[in-house]
């Protein structure tokens, strides 16, 4: 590897060579070729991504604990979590589907959050966590499986339509499923590169 | 970066024999042709500069999506038992359902995530493998826009999967009303898993890879 090529920068849909540029403030960096934004400023330091990382676990604690919704039918009622829910298909030819929903749901956000944090957390003390390189290509592989947001709107589908036939109550585990979505969202908006130069940044 | 659109002459990396890692986005130097791929000194991918047989396995995971894109349709997705009897509906029936109770957004909303994402990802990447196939130069940007729109639309199709779960989760009243996933939500989880695999498969740098040879 040269150490020209460390400042160069190519885009990864339609193979343009840049030269990295340092953004400023609200600065995105879009490609002179295909126009796909390929780099975002963001100011957030280790120390406020571990908090929003470590903010993403309680809530996902929470979401999984609490009911998202409960329905009552003549005095008899039912909840549902977003594990249950995924649990309840595990048999029969439903489990196909069932273990896709977990796997996107469930797993891959809880791996996606547990990898953050202990990647982070080494960082903040300026150490290279122990199988960084292993975690963070899980990291990056596993984004395009991880589908929290689609839950969230799922589950409000789901308590319209419920609510026609029977009285639906949204519980606490929705309003901690909405707020993981905007967080994970936030986090995954730092772009893959500065995941492999965290130490570099921090130091 | 933007104002020089257009005023500079853009290099490829393939072309000054650099290659970019997939999976973490470091530039190092590729060795000549004949040698093999090496690994990425950073996060040991494999570095390519294409994805092998790209429009290829784009093209079979398609063809596997549209093959299971009708059944996953007709099919019933969900089996619902009341006290006046039970009911299977489809994925269309349950948009016309909520049209008719006057929940148009809400049908708007199914409708766009079941019957018309995955409709456009099969259209956009049968557009984008033919061309690539045909190497053509026609609407480069735009059709690596469109590779990106299909990229984000991706995964929404999971929306009636979800909701169908849900539903059975909570619908287990032994008298008063059950709910059960039925074999076309199978499929339909079929169609959002392979429609994805081929558009993860699909590498939009082939858009641009005949340049050198059209004249531009």
């Amino acid at each position: 590897m040269s150490s020209c090529a460390r400042e160069l920068f190519v885009c990864p849909h339609c193979d343009a060579v840049h030269r990295a540029v340092v953004l400023g403030r609200h600065e995105v960096a879009a490609c002179v070729a295909c126009g796909r934004v390929v780099a975002r400023h963001h100011s957030l330091s280790v120390d406020q991504l571990l908090a929003l990382t470590v903010a993403a676990a309680l809530l996902f604690l929470i979401a999984n604990s609490y009911p998202l919704m409960t329905i009552e039918v003549g005095g008899m009622h039912t909840e549902a979590t977003v594990w249950g829910a995924a649990l309840l298909m595990l048999h029969g030819w439903a489990a196909w589907p069932a273990a896709v929903l977990a796997l996107s749901m469930f797993i891959l956000p809880l791996l996606q959050i547990a990898l953050l944090l202990w990647v982070l957390a080494f960082a903040r003390f300026g150490r290279r966590a122990p199988g960084f390189r292993g975690l963070l290509v899980a990291l990056h592989r596993s984004r395009p499986w991880s589908m929290t947001e689609v839950f969230l709107l799922g589950a409000l589908v789901a308590i319209v339509k419920l609510s026609s036939w029977v009285h639906v109550t949204p519980g606490i585990g929705i309003w901690a499923l909405a707020s993981l979505t905007i967080l994970l969202t936030i986090l995954s908006m730092v772009e893959p590169g500065f995941w492999w130069t965290l130490l570099q940044a921090h130091a | 970066m933007d104002s020089l659109a257009g005023a500079c002459v853009i290099t490829r990396a393939i072309g000054i024999g650099l290659v970019a890692c997939r999976t973490c986005g470091l530039v190092t130097r590729r060795l000549p042709i004949p040698s093999p791929p090496t690994s990425c000194p950073r996060c040991t991918t494999l570095l390519r500069e294409r994805l092998p047989r790209s429009a290829e396995n784009t093209l079979a995971w398609l063809i596997a999506g549209v093959i299971l894109y009708i059944p996953a349709n007709v099919l019933p997705v969900m089996y619902v038992s009341g006290v006046g009897g039970g009911e299977e509906s489809t994925i269309l029936g349950g948009v016309l359902s909520f049209w008719r109770a006057g929940s148009w957004d809400i049908a708007a909303l199914i409708f766009t995530a079941s019957v018309a994402v995955p409709a456009t990802k099969f259209l956009a990447l049968g557009l984008l493998v033919w061309t690539v196939h045909r190497g053509t130069s026609w609407a480069r940007r735009q059709r690596t826009s469109l590779y990106r729109v299909v990229e984000i639309i991706g995964y929404w199709s999971m929306l009636d999967v979800v909701v169908v779960a849900l539903t059975a989760a909570l619908l287990k009243f032994k008298a008063l009303g059950t709910a059960e996933p039925r074999l076309g939500i199978v499929l339909f989880c079929g169609v959002v898993v392979t429609t994805m695999i081929a558009a993860l498969s699909f590498d939009p740098r082939l858009i641009w890879d005949m340049e050198a040879n059209d004249g531009h």
